[in-house]
């Protein structure tokens, strides 16, 4: 019964959480404001300062956690409605997440070698690249940690939408489809927000790079692992 | 009836989640079963087996708010204050340097392949 009261609780605070980081983020949309990174920081210090332990609040957020899986299932819509511009840019934007893919494999576990981290990380920083649920996915299957990905991903979602658009200036990117790819491929759905600020066909290239680089990198981190 | 139909909508979700969790113990494979199911649905839209009208509704609704539903694995970093305060920051910047790298290197890539088809096309 005492364990019913503190799932229900700690579902009904992360929901009222995430609803008013929402509001916030619609008046003020800056990455640090985002839903996910503001909800999960008020989360992470309740925790802290009430002493309660994370076994405690998953008691109801794994109520939350359940659709994680069918999350990603879901993530099929959204890739259908973009096939007329897969279609149209097909080899351009292949070659592009093809690249930006292992990029990312490689150059993080790349990192995570040269100081000498443990190994665990290095399965743990390779899915880094991809829209949360995806890389949850992945880096379950991996052997990695979990809770350690969603804080990388959501650096480098926060990371992209923020300096991104400075990367793509100085790279001289021109074509708004390069731009989207480039944001969409490296951070995700965050990025994809950015994207849609510079522009329509930015941001659409942007939200179906990110699906697709999710689609790539789940095959090529298994790959990679196995090979280093 | 309206809230009736987007939760078949959304058990159908479930239900592609666990042919692919099926499928991946079944072969053994390592690609997530969740990423199957994904993929699976996907090749039945595309091949028009279901319409995207019938789940629509339901499955646009969970999209909307797809953070919410990572929040508690994010949350889990709370055990890892400790990793964060040490070694584990540069980590952090690992993650940033690598973005940075992934979006320039993908971006060019594919402005490069972009204006070569224009360039063919005039």
């Amino acid at each position: 019964m005492i364990k019913l009261a503190i799932g229900v609780a700690a579902v009904t605070i992360t929901i009222l959480l995430y609803v008013i980081t929402k509001l916030i983020y619609m008046k003020k949309p800056n990455p640090f404001l985002l839903p996910i990174f503001l909800s999960t920081a008020c989360l992470v210090l309740l925790l802290v300062i009430t002493d309660t332990s994370y076994q405690t609040y998953m008691i109801g957020g794994q109520w939350i956690d359940f659709f994680l899986g069918p999350i990603v299932v879901s993530l099929a819509i959204p890739l259908y409605r973009q096939l007329s511009l897969i279609k149209k840019y097909l080899w351009p934007i292949g070659a592009g997440i093809f690249a930006g893919s292992i990029t990312g494999i490689l150059s993080g576990i790349l990192g995570v070698k040269l100081f000498h981290f443990e190994d665990w990380l290095i399965q743990t920083v390779a899915a880094k690249s991809v829209t949360a649920p995806i890389a949850i996915s992945i880096t379950e299957t991996a052997g990695g940690n979990i809770s350690l990905v969603a804080v990388f991903v959501m650096t480098a979602g926060i990371s992209g939408a923020m300096f991104g658009p400075l990367v793509l200036k100085a790279c001289r990117i021109r074509h708004p489809a390069a731009k989207g790819l480039g944001i969409g491929t490296a951070s995700h759905a965050i990025g994809t927000a950015k994207a849609l600020e510079i522009g329509e066909l930015e941001g659409a290239v942007s939200a179906l790079s990110m699906t697709i680089t999710a689609i790539v990198v789940s095959f090529l981190v298994p790959l990679v692992l196995l090979w280093i | 009836m309206k809230y009736i139909m987007m939760l078949l909508q959304i058990s159908v979700l479930f239900l592609f989640y666990y042919i692919g969790m099926f499928i991946q113990n079944y072969f053994s494979l390592v690609i997530p079963g969740s990423l199957i199911g994904m993929l699976l649905l996907f090749s039945l839209l595309v091949l028009k087996v279901i319409k995207l009208s019938w789940i629509r509704d339901g499955i646009d609704i969970l999209l909307k708010d797809m953070p919410l539903f990572f929040i508690p694995v994010t949350v889990g970093v709370v055990q890892y204050l400790d990793f964060f305060y040490g070694k584990g920051s540069i980590v952090l910047i690992i993650v940033v340097v690598s973005t940075l790298l992934v979006i320039a290197l993908s971006s060019w890539i594919t402005d490069l392949m972009l204006r070569k088809e224009e360039q063919a096309d005039d």
